[in-house]
């Protein structure tokens, strides 16, 4: 139970002209996936592949941080309360049965969504639909179960946030890339909100989005299609549609100059993060970007690696990636400066290669090695049905149908060198960049160090 | 699927029948309120897929054709790591792993970097405790150039002087680094406070000091050492024709010369620590303290190895539903996460407890963690706790299964241990054979709460004050 940090993997890429001259005839699995709505809204996504006995089941809600008003990390909070417990099932009682099967399960909060996992063995599935109806139906939202999982959560908080220089870097650059969009809050919130969110505000919460016109069931690997359906018809189809979910009218507006910010922390690598305004998930760009961070920091041959890991020696790892949310995107970059080496090199360096992607054409062998790597992770992302599950889950709630593997492809293979260039130059602008510098406080004691996120415990 | 499903509903009458026969309404009773149907039980390898193979100069070859998606993996394990290492080495299997990467026959590290890159495909190599493991995947179009790419890079390292000051100067930079990151700082010090002496005390990937004496040299001795054909396994699985690829991995292995397995160097380690021992790495700014209890656990060729999964399964093995995370975190909410493991090695590697908890909560979750520990001692799992081991064990099982590269990777792993080729066809019903008093005599011979290293990574002045009357305690700086 994790707030995720990363919306979406990137490296969804393209495909079939590959596949035609390298593999023959590999179909899309996902082109049979069977798309159902129940009269009460719910969609249920059913994948059906026999080969292994095993089977992926996923709950998408179609809600995230950024839905969240007054109480930050309450979407994330709530997830935990998934686990506490429904009138039938006691606390962790979910988690007991299914694990008593071999079965895995979790869940995650992102920005945009928040999903529930379940993977077992074929014949655990009927037990796993009627598991997660039951907590959808009857969950028990008491005064003892919140008190119990913000502890939780706190915990969390200190093992992801408070703790890690990491964390602490993500923070600090999602509240200077965004000033208006809810994206500009952590997911999993900050301390202040955790500890006050109430049990009416958790169950008002509830009420409005975990309804079944705002969810998506994905099924995916070796089960009987039918059963699994007249299953959820004879339980999740029980729900009562709810009216539509209001979401969040706010834009974000244009930045006007560099922003930077400073977090000190007791640490001997600092670590350098930048952040550009990019678009929303689903843009025509959003390929050529995908390329871009795929030379810019995919693999040891590609540009960040070989200037600043390899030839300068001053970084133990620097790569960038453009990220997509539903409602805005980010272009991050990320290096670990060396103890022995000096941070403002760093930026210095790691900036001519923004520069130098801005200004020169990449190689034709560069954008064939880039598209290649794109290509072998969307084969990679089609091994097991958990991943399949995923792919179909997030397709629908995010664009509300699942994107053949052939259009994707076709969308990366017609991205030329000047597109490449051409991305750089209108995201990756010094005017609507922020740079976060996580670095040790200065060794004179000349003022107290500030709380860097005005928590304190 | 419907025919298991008649069976349990089927079960389910009988067993209301033998009770009182309420709540018979069987097509529409909770899922839960059934007994559960049984786990698939079909081959760990469907038939004909699986192929064994052996070169004239002892290189072992196992295939796994896998055929659904255009992909393949190649690889090689050679049966030597770190942990024949002495001490004064440590780091140093890992140091020539990471040179194998970075030049080899006609190629410098940057043209292995493009020629992966340009293919898509990854490729790595890494000492672990007991193995060196070479491993490129990719697409199966390209298999002879990935192929080659593996043959260079086992068979011909450059162990390039430049390169090899480079892999240093990142290797000590980045050790330098984890002296600040707590989770690693908490690993470092359980395994020195458990292991002092031996090899198993230091990091796998060594200490600035051992590392600092490392050299192109050093590292092409020992791979003159390790990788040998005669202590080989090359395996591959995925889109792959096995008669075909045997031919090419005889092509490019089969003329490669035997050499002398060197001896596997460090003994076992003693039981330890003796007594219990308590470690402060004394952390000011951290909000959160960085808990682990650790002694010495069991090889993993051990006989009991288990009856002793099942009992930490039970114990703390088991994610969510395990009693350390019942204690810690879903009765007490003290923690986010709660975690014990038997490290598997060819010698005793550790057991270990860890957890994090808010600084002033340090004493009450270590004291349940020891009280947990305890009981599981006095009251070992019983035959219902048992019953829910088992599932979990073979339902697991069956669920790594999914992907043909773990099975494959678990037959690599049997090899590497010397244990019997079958152990997977034989797991389930292995499984199914431990009785309670199996795992209660697990429990009495392999916890030891009571002399167990204890490291904590957080503000000393804090913690110190909480541990009174726990045992004698250490402060360390890192």
């Amino acid at each position: 139970m994790q707030a995720a940090r990363r919306a979406a993997p990137i490296l969804l890429g393209a495909w079939v002209a590959l596949l035609a001259s390298a593999a023959g005839a590999l179909e899309d699995p996902a082109a049979r996936t069977r798309i159902t709505t129940l009269e009460n809204g719910l969609t249920v996504l059913t994948l059906v592949d026999e080969t292994t006995p095993v089977v992926s089941f996923q709950m998408w809600a179609h809600v995230g941080s950024r839905d969240e008003t007054r109480y930050t990390g309450l979407a994330h909070l709530f997830e935990h309360m998934m686990f506490a417990g429904s009138k039938n099932i006691g606390p962790e009682e979910h988690a007991r049965l299914i694990n008593a099967r071999g079965g895995e399960l979790n869940a995650y909060t992102s920005n945009d969504v928040t999903v529930y996992f379940n993977d077992v063995t074929t014949e655990s599935l009927p037990l796993v639909i009627d598991l997660e109806y039951e907590r959808v139906a009857n969950l028990n939202i008491s005064e003892e179960t919140l008190a119990r999982e913000r502890k939780v959560v706190l915990e969390e908080r200190r093992l992801r946030t408070e703790d890690s220089p990491m964390g602490r870097a993500y923070e600090s650059l999602f509240g200077l890339v965004w000033q208006a969009l809810p994206y500009r809050w952590p997911v999993i919130g900050w301390r202040s909100d955790i500890e006050k969110a109430t049990v009416d505000v958790s169950r008002a919460f509830f009420a409005q989005y975990y309804v079944p016109n705002n969810l998506v069931i994905a099924i995916a690997g070796a089960f009987d299609e039918e059963a699994a359906l007249a299953q959820i018809q004879r339980t999740f189809g029980t729900l009562p549609r709810a009216p539509a979910v209001p979401r969040s009218p706010t834009v974000e507006p244009e930045q006007q100059g560099e922003r930077r910010a400073t977090v000190h922390f007791d640490l001997r690598a600092p670590i350098l993060a930048a952040g550009w305004h990019a678009p929303a998930t689903g843009n025509p760009d959003g390929e050529a970007l995908d390329v871009l961070s795929t030379i810019l920091s995919a693999g040891r041959s590609s540009r960040l690696y070989r200037s600043l890991v390899y030839d300068a020696q001053q970084a133990l790892s620097a790569e960038g990636g453009y990220w997509e949310l539903e409602e805005a995107g980010i272009f991050l970059a990320f290096a670990s400066v060396r103890p022995d080496a000096s941070i403002d090199r760093v930026e210095e360096l790691f900036f001519a290669e923004i520069e130098r992607a801005k200004r020169e054409l990449p190689t034709a062998d560069e954008l064939d090695k880039a598209k290649r790597q794109l290509e072998v992770s969307l084969v990679d992302g089609l091994v097991t049905n958990h991943e399949l599950a995923d792919r179909i889950g997030r397709d629908y709630t995010t664009f509300g149908r699942i994107r053949p593997l052939e259009e994707r492809l076709a969308r990366i293979h017609a991205v030329t060198a000047e597109d490449v260039r051409r991305v750089a130059q209108t995201y990756l602008v010094k005017e609507r960049r922020s740079v976060v510098r996580v670095v040790p406080a200065p060794a004179a004691p000349a003022e107290p160090a500030a709380e860097p996120d005005g928590g304190g415990a | 699927m419907k025919r298991a499903l008649t069976l349990c509903v089927v079960a389910y009458l009988a067993l209301s029948c033998a009770h009182d026969g309420s709540n018979a309404s069987s097509s529409t009773a909770p899922a839960w309120t059934l007994p559960p149907p049984p786990a698939p039980e079909g081959p760990v390898v469907p038939a004909g897929r699986l192929h064994r193979a052996a070169l004239d100069n002892g290189m072992q070859i196992l295939v796994l054709e896998d055929p659904r998606l255009p992909r393949v993996m190649l690889g090689i394990a050679f049966r030597r790591g770190e942990s024949s290492l002495s001490p004064q080495d440590a780091g140093l299997a890992s140091f020539m792993a990471d040179l194998m990467e970075r030049g080899a026959g006609d190629r410098d590290a940057l043209a292995i970097a493009q020629a992966t890159d340009r293919l898509g495909a990854t490729l790595s190599v890494a000492a672990s405790w007991d193995s060196l493991l070479a491993v490129t995947a990719g697409l199966s179009r390209d298999q002879d150039a990935l192929l080659d790419l593996l043959a260079d890079v086992v068979r011909r390292p450059r162990f390039d002087p430049a390169e090899a000051s480079r892999v240093k100067s990142e290797t000590l930079n980045a050790l330098e680094r984890a002296r600040n990151d707590p989770g690693t700082l908490t690993s470092w010090y359980t395994a020195k406070a458990v292991y002092q002496g031996h090899r198993f005390g230091l990091p796998l990937s060594g200490t600035p000091e051992t590392v600092a004496r490392f050299d192109a040299a050093r590292a092409r001795d020992l791979h003159a050492k390790i990788a040998l054909p005669n202590d080989a396994i090359f395996f591959a699985s995925g889109d792959v024709q096995a008669a075909a690829l045997i031919e090419q991995v005889s092509d490019r292995f089969g003329a490669w010369p035997q050499g002398t397995v060197f001896d596997l160097g460090a003994p076992p380690p003693a039981p330890a620590p003796a007594a219990r021992r308590i470690v402060i790495v004394d952390r000011p700014e951290q909000v959160q303290a960085r808990i682990s209890l650790s002694h010495d656990g069991i090889a993993r060729s051990s006989d009991d190895r288990i009856p002793v999964s099942l009992l930490n399964s039970v114990v703390g093995g088991s994610g969510f539903s395990s009693r350390l995370m019942e204690t810690l975190r879903t009765s007490a909410g003290l923690t986010y996460s709660v975690g014990s493991d038997f490290a598997l090695r060819r010698s005793p590697g550790p057991f270990v407890v860890s957890t994090f908890t808010v600084v002033p909560e340090t004493r009450k979750v270590v004291d349940l963690v020891i009280a947990e520990l305890e009981n599981a001692r006095t009251n070992p799992p019983a035959e219902d706790d048992l019953t829910w081991a088992r599932t979990l064990a073979i339902g697991n099982f069956a669920m790594g299964l999914e992907t043909s590269a773990a099975v494959l990777q678990s037959l690599v792993d049997l090899d590497i241990y010397g244990l019997p080729e079958d152990s997977l066809d034989t797991f389930r019903s292995r499984v199914r054979a431990v009785t309670p008093e199996d795992v209660a005599r697990a429990a009495h011979e392999h916890l030891h709460p009571d002399r167990a290293a204890i490291v904590i990574v957080g503000p000393a002045k804090e913690i110190e004050p909480q541990l009174e009357g726990l045992g004698p305690v250490e402060v360390v700086t890192p």
